[in-house]
């Protein structure tokens, strides 16, 4: 009971200690905002690249492979495939209305099956919204339809085009990443605002261009490849914009254009050929030279199925590493059946890739995973100075307690009492700071993409690169378990501290206690 | 020999310090025989081993020989837990500094030895309103009823040792032992001590164990034994034990 009383009372008549508590509070909310931003990147990193590409993928790089349709079905038809869809990827260029060419990647897709298998759906960014986005205080998004250009603007229809990659008039179109022009510019509040671009004229001089991405044309320019991997030509084709896509992922969001499936694989030879005349005949018979009867072949008529580099399949799993390798491993076998039917005419499964998205994004994610590790190692490190500052502290105040030690001693107070006594101190000061700590980072997280453009802005500092870290926005979660395990090391952290010094006065000699000056 | 009437008895205690090389032999034999409600006070000078005598019997250390009984039960036989219960239960200490904790109000200093006696789980209910109201009784009686909230650092002198008499009694021990309570105290507030002090004996039978210099307070005491050089002076010692018959004074 008297534990309680003093400890209370402890609390808010002593300075030193609540410089223990500080160092408490500002260590647990260090290691807070930095776990929540790194797992924040980790995370965003995991379901980004599971969200665009689904979680298997079947690919054939090269000219692809065809009867992609039926594999899809195949696919379809197992209890663990969800979705599948048809995939081209390649590299290319693009030029844009303001003269500057790109080097990017081109992903051929299906709106509707793509959708089914990814994200696309949600990642389309020019719709019609009703609501600002939540730091939109000014509602400055013109996606509200409340802004002079953009007020006639049918948004709905802008959507319905991005996601079939088709204009009104059913042309084919492209749906850039939304870095990928540079012509809109990020807003602290998470919102763009489409910027006309310049281009500068054949004199030098600039111009400006009244036009909007969406409202605009790209050129691509893609290499097709024959059957032994070599360029045949560049095709060039331009083609409308239909909308533009944000993943969150810099990388992607700025290198990458998704183009509708048909339209590539026309540019790439890929597309379905009808009857071609392979070889004339009669296939008959008629007399040689020699006198001789002999057969004359038919006339040879083949047809070239459409193809493709890749079949994504998003399956009935969770994203659980073990899960995935299940996943990935079914995919195989139903692949290694459709490559039996089709031996000749599809790659063998033995030669074919069949990779889940963690297989895809191992790299960055070990990359991200040691880097969170290493920096946490660093910053728990770090912190760790704080168990000899609450040290320090406890020490000096039971120095300075030792003649109440004694009193408490000869009311008959027990060495684990008074070892007790100090030990909740300890943990009291850990609770509080750890709490302070959580609030802290609780705030700075919350708040850290307005804190960090604010800084820019006021500061010129720019901490967060989008081309060094990939996102575009600083993760904003604070993830309770990972609030709980960081608060109670702070109170941990207090009481490592506080044991040395609280054994010390719980072992105090009550005689010498009592006679200290 | 017969334990019949002695609260406190201790047989040929020695108790030695080492500082380094030096050996300091503080008590070297003392016998002291304490009876129920008896007064005593312990004179001598500095050094000559008072205080040590006094926690030796408040069981706040241990001796280096000879025995201390309690009522017959041998202190030098009780584990660490069964002597932190008897200092929280039979004895009650006052020192002459007073040492009440500054961060407590007055009534919360008085309580913190029920709060120790009791523990966590035992100080509540009716065991804490029972403490309460001990420890205001006794502020009442001392005068401090108008205190109750204040910090030792806005009392006297006089006031705070008021105040740590409360606190030694508010077990309600059968011992007070008494490190020169006047000691730190001018003499007029000194004796009001030891008039609060003599009061609470008469009204509930205490035994006092009382160090002091002060030989005109000694002189209060049912008896005064002298420690010369770590030993009791013998009875009929001209500069020795001077024995004042009870109620007398």
């Amino acid at each position: 009971m008297y534990q309680a009383v003093l400890t209370r009372r402890y609390l808010t008549s002593k300075i030193m200690p609540l410089l223990a508590m500080a160092a408490v509070t500002l260590s647990v909310g260090t290691v807070l905002v930095t776990w929540s931003v790194m797992g924040g990147f980790l995370e965003t990193l995991l379901n980004s690249g599971r969200g665009l590409i689904g979680d298997v993928k079947v690919s054939w790089p090269n000219t692809g492979f065809p009867y992609y349709e039926e594999l899809i079905e195949d696919l379809e038809a197992d209890p663990m495939v969800t979705a599948a869809a048809p995939v081209i990827e390649t590299f290319g260029l693009i030029s844009l209305a303001d003269d500057r060419v790109l080097g990017v990647t081109i992903r051929g897709i299906e709106g509707e099956s793509f959708a089914r298998v990814t994200t696309y759906d949600e990642s389309i960014w020019w719709r019609p919204i009703d609501e600002p986005l939540p730091r939109d205080d000014a509602r400055s998004d013109p996606r509200l339809g409340n802004q002079g250009y953009f007020a006639s603007t049918d948004w709905a229809e802008i959507e319905r085009n991005g996601l079939t990659l088709s204009e009104r008039d059913g042309r084919g179109a492209a749906v850039p990443g939304i870095h990928v022009s540079d012509w809109n510019i990020r807003t602290p509040a998470g919102t763009y605002q489409p910027a006309p671009p310049l281009r500068v004229t054949p004199e030098g001089e600039e111009e400006l261009l009244n036009i909007w991405l969406p409202d605009d044309a790209l050129t691509m320019h893609v290499m097709p490849i024959d059957s032994s991997g070599r360029g045949v030509r560049v095709v060039t084709r331009t083609i409308p914009v239909a909308n533009e896509f944000k993943t969150d992922i810099f990388e992607i969001d700025s290198r990458t254009v998704l183009a509708r499936l048909d339209v590539l694989q026309e540019m790439l030879n890929m597309q379905a050929e009808g009857a071609q005349t392979i070889e004339e005949g009669s296939g008959g018979f008629e007399i040689d030279e020699d006198g001789e009867l002999v057969r004359v072949p038919a006339t040879v008529v083949a047809t070239a199925p459409a193809r493709v580099t890749d079949v994504i399949v998003r399956g009935e799993i969770g994203p659980g590493e073990t899960e995935t390798v299940a996943l990935k491993e079914r995919v195989r076998a139903i692949y290694e059946a459709f490559a039996a039917r089709h031996r000749g005419e599809v790659p063998p499964a033995g030669a074919v890739r069949v990779l889940s998205w963690r297989d895809l994004n191992r790299t960055q994610i070990a990359a991200v995973q040691n880097e969170t590790g290493l920096v946490l190692f660093i910053f728990g490190l770090v912190c760790f100075t704080t168990v000899f500052l609450v040290l320090a502290i406890f020490w000096s105040m039971i120095s300075e307690k030792t003649r109440d030690i004694g009193v408490l001693r000869a009311l008959g107070a027990s060495t684990a009492g008074v070892t007790w006594l100090w030990l909740r101190y300890g943990a009291l000061l850990g609770a509080v700071g750890g709490l302070l700590g959580l609030a802290v980072a609780w705030m700075i997280v919350s708040n850290i993409n307005a804190i960090h453009d604010w800084m820019g802005v006021n500061l010129g500092l720019k901490i967060w690169d989008p081309s060094v870290y990939y996102f575009v926005e600083i993760p904003e979660d604070l993830d309770a378990t990972k609030a709980i395990v960081v608060v109670v090391a702070g109170v941990s952290t207090c009481l490592l501290g506080a044991a040395i010094p609280a054994l010390r006065a719980g072992l105090l000699d009550p005689v010498r206690a009592l006679r200290f000056e | 020999m017969s334990n019949a009437g002695y609260i406190l008895r201790a047989r040929a205690i020695e108790k030695t310090y080492t500082m380094g090389r030096t050996r300091l032999d503080v008590l070297r034999g003392v016998d002291l025989e304490v009876s129920e409600g008896e007064w005593v006070a312990v004179l001598g000078a500095s050094g000559s081993g008072k205080s040590t005598l006094l926690h030796l019997l408040g069981g706040l250390d241990r001796p280096g020989g000879g025995a201390i009984e309690f009522r017959g039960s041998p202190l030098g036989t009780m584990g660490r837990a069964e002597l932190d219960r008897y200092r929280a239960a039979s004895v009650g200490f006052v020192f002459q500094f007073y040492h009440l904790l500054p961060e407590l109000r007055v009534l919360q200093n008085v309580t913190l030895g029920a709060m120790v006696r009791h523990g966590r789980i035992g100080f509540r209910g009716e065991t804490r309103r029972a403490a309460e109201a001990r420890a205001r009784e006794l502020l009442e009686a001392f005068g401090l009823g108008n205190r109750l909230g204040h910090r030792p650092k806005e009392l006297s002198g006089g006031e705070r040792q008021r105040v740590a008499i409360a606190r030694a009694l508010v077990n309600d021990p059968p011992v007070l032992l008494a490190d020169e309570p006047t000691g730190n105290l001018d003499r007029r507030t000194g004796e009001s001590i030891v008039d609060a002090i003599e009061a609470r004996r008469r009204a509930g039978g205490l035994t006092i164990v009382m160090v002091t210099h002060d030989e005109r307070i000694a002189a209060r005491a049912d008896r005064v034994v002298r420690l010369v050089d770590g030993l009791v002076e013998p009875e009929g010692d001209p500069a020795g034990i001077v024995s004042v018959p009870a109620g007398s004074e």
